[in-house]
């Protein structure tokens, strides 16, 4: 009886409030078997395993991702996944056909438009079948949303957004992020997302700002050496010591540049995360910018020196940061999360997004 | 018996259920973990029912059932104890990713496969595909280019029009090194790019003012002719799309994920290899082709000479021509 109720107790405490942490196990030289043999066998196939290839290994990455005791899991169909990328090569082969066959572009503009006016459509679903094929601890997640919701998220904004020069781009952004996390479910419970446009303002201005102001110090700070070196009037030596030191100039500016890209994710992701909940479960997110440059810089220089073969790799470490830099805070429970039933999403909209790159995680 | 500890949702709540998995004979128990006293047993169902995870070193294995029910098992040595028990085997694919010998034979045979591709499979691939579509569609590729220069680069030629006719029926008198050769346009244009010639897909084939200046000399003219001829004929255009299209799409799934200025990089190094090869297979032509006509090849020579010496070349990995001083070596020691 005693052995009874300890068991109870443990089982009680271990999925009662407080903070939960997520973890990633996955190890690099692990998925560096699954990503050469994936490779091999999609390169063997002219490109039709790699939609086996895209199955295991997001199975792989999500069965490596855990929860309070739990992992995820993914439940993509590889098949379906092939059928929408035949479909999406089938589409942009006769795109590119019409383009350079039809002189008078008419049938290439004509697809273009198609394209324009279907697209919102399939990011939609390509959504839908993302979180399908997604679940923890049994439950499938989810996408509700509608084909407006849709259409206003991924059209009209982005032409706003044009039409205003960039300035409406944080807008667009904060749009996009609460259709995405707003309409997103973990069975029958909703996420929600609230932060605001403001928000989404401040985090681009300080990137920004971050940017301008590391440009104008490296400019400066070029810039007199290299006023010093025409000044000083040195013939023959004074062309190669100009050109070499304006070189590395506008290679210190290039890494700048790379590295503004982490600050961006940085506080972006932050943002992001820190408004979002699940239920009455609030995220946290606490990535470091030094951190996430080290992690990019590094990662580059592993792929360059070793030709490729760094890749799974970098993916792992970058995978791994971004998912331990992830918390839950947990309000109650998190046994008590009901399944909701829910049809088999078509893949088609997968595969299109799939072959677009079309990546929504920032 | 074997049994493993295993965590257990229903897949109707998240609630998590501590219990032990075990087989008898061909049947899968899951039993609750929590009471000692005797076997409760929650369910079990035949082997055949049940889906196994792929194995991994690290990740929990999972065991599904047909309701979408699942176990996740993180003990892996028990797990496999139990697997081996029952007579299941891992898939070639898991086996190959599990064991070094095999992930290096897979590295290896990557390897080897996108470097015989590379340099001869994707050539060969493209130049039967080019040779096999119709010669309307690869001048459907190139219409409007030449009115797109005319309005943003060319003038009209000064050469005078007896001098243009002059050229142009000596060029049409020479035969070509062998059947088929295509119809084109010589087209002549003064040019602020200076001494150039090239072959657009509409079967134009440019050439401007400045380099029958520098040239001096007809006979040199009608190699450079023969060399942009050899474009049209060796059908380098399409093949060229072809093969840009094969090594930007694989360097994309290689480098895609990682950064679009990293994949750029090598995907240009590697087309701008196609291209000197395709610049060294129209050389070839114009020797045959001046062969053909009695014409010496030093007059070919001669011209990538001049052209040599008006721009010095750069670095051979990053350079869409071979070196001048290179093609002028190949063509003399070919004599």
């Amino acid at each position: 009886m005693d052995n009874f109720q300890n068991n109870d107790f443990s089982v009680s405490q271990q999925s009662s409030s407080g903070t939960l942490q997520l973890e990633f196990r996955g190890s690099g030289s692990e998925y560096f078997r699954i990503w050469i043999v994936n490779l091999l066998l999609s390169i063997i196939t002219l490109g039709i395993y790699s939609a086996w290839a895209k199955v295991r290994r997001n199975r792989y990455l999500y069965s490596s991702t855990h929860l309070g005791g739990s992992s995820f899991e993914y439940h993509g169909n590889a098949i379906a996944i092939l059928k929408g990328r035949i479909v999406a090569f089938v589409f942009f082969f006769g795109y590119q056909l019409a383009f350079k066959l039809d002189p008078s572009m008419i049938l290439g503009s004509s697809m273009m438009l198609m394209m324009v006016v279907v697209m919102p459509w399939l990011v939609w679903k390509s959504l839908q079948f993302k979180l399908y094929n997604s679940s923890y601890r049994g439950i499938r997640f989810g996408f509700r949303g509608t084909a407006g919701q849709a259409y206003s998220t991924f059209l009209l904004w982005p032409l706003l957004t044009a039409f205003t020069l960039y300035l409406l781009a944080p807008v667009f952004h904060q749009r996009l992020k609460r259709f995405q996390h707003n309409e997103s479910r973990f069975g029958s419970t909703h996420f929600s997302f609230n932060a605001g446009v403001g928000q989404f303002y401040w985090a681009y201005l300080v990137g920004i700002g971050i940017m301008l102001a590391g440009i104008i110090v490296i400019s400066v700070g070029f810039g007199s050496t290299v006023m010093a070196l025409f000044a000083g009037g040195h013939g023959g030596k004074f062309d190669v010591a100009a050109a070499a030191s304006f070189g590395l100039f506008i290679f210190v500016l290039y890494m700048w540049m790379f590295a503004i890209y982490p600050i961006f994710l940085t506080l972006l992701q932050n943002l992001i995360w820190n408004h979002t909940k699940l239920g009455d479960h609030q995220f946290r997110n606490n990535l470091q910018w030094g951190r996430m440059t080290f992690i990019a810089i590094t990662n580059i220089l592993g792929i360059v020196c070793t030709l490729g073969l760094f890749i799974p790799f970098a993916q792992i470490r970058s995978m791994r940061y971004r998912v331990e830099s992830l918390q839950l805070e947990v309000n109650g429970s998190l046994d008590d999360f009901i399944a909701e039933t829910q049809e088999q999403v078509n893949a088609t909209g997968e595969g299109m997004a799939d072959l677009l790159d079309f990546d929504l995680s920032l | 018996m074997n049994k493993v500890a295993a965590i257990y949702f229903d897949g109707k709540t998240s609630r998590l259920h501590h219990v032990e998995f075990l087989v008898q004979g061909d049947i899968a128990q899951v039993c609750d973990a929590s009471n000692t006293l005797h076997t409760a047993v929650i369910r079990s169902c035949p082997l055949s029912d049940l889906r196994v995870s792929e194995r991994t070193r690290h990740a929990p294995r999972k065991v599904t059932f047909s309701d979408g029910a699942y176990l996740e098992i993180t003990d892996h040595a028990s797990f496999n104890a139990i697997l081996d028990s029952t007579g299941y085997q891992d898939s070639a694919v898991v086996q190959l990713q599990q064991s070094w010998t095999g992930t290096l034979a897979a590295l290896a045979a990557v390897i080897i496969t996108l470097t015989l591709g590379y340099l001869y499979g994707l050539p060969a691939v493209a130049k039967v595909a080019a040779f096999s579509t119709p010669v309307s569609v690869e001048r459907k590729l190139g219409d409007g280019v030449l009115e797109f220069l005319d309005k943003h680069i060319f003038q009209p030629s000064k050469l005078p029009t007896a001098r243009q006719a002059e050229l142009r029926e000596r060029f049409q008198r020479l035969r070509p090194p062998r059947e088929g050769s295509p119809k084109y346009q010589l087209v002549f244009r003064k040019s602020a790019i200076g001494p150039n010639a090239f072959a657009l897909p509409s079967g134009d084939i440019i050439i401007t003012d400045e380099i029958i200046a520098l040239m001096k000399d007809d006979d040199a003219v009608m190699g450079v002719l023969a060399h942009e001829l050899g474009h049209l004929h060796e059908r380098h255009l399409t093949r060229r799309i072809i093969q840009s299209s094969a090594v930007g799409a694989v360097a994309t799934l290689l480098f895609g994920d990682v950064s679009a200025v990293i994949a750029n990089i090598p995907t240009l190094m590697l087309d701008m290899k196609y291209s000197r090869d395709a610049e060294t297979e129209a050389d070839d032509y114009a020797m045959q082709m001046m062969d053909a006509n009695g014409i010496a090849r030093e007059h070919l020579a001669a011209a990538f000479e001049k052209l040599e010496a008006l721009a010095p070349g750069v670095s051979p990995y990053i350079s869409s021509h071979p070196s001048g001083s290179e093609r002028v070596m190949r063509i003399r020691g070919n004599n």
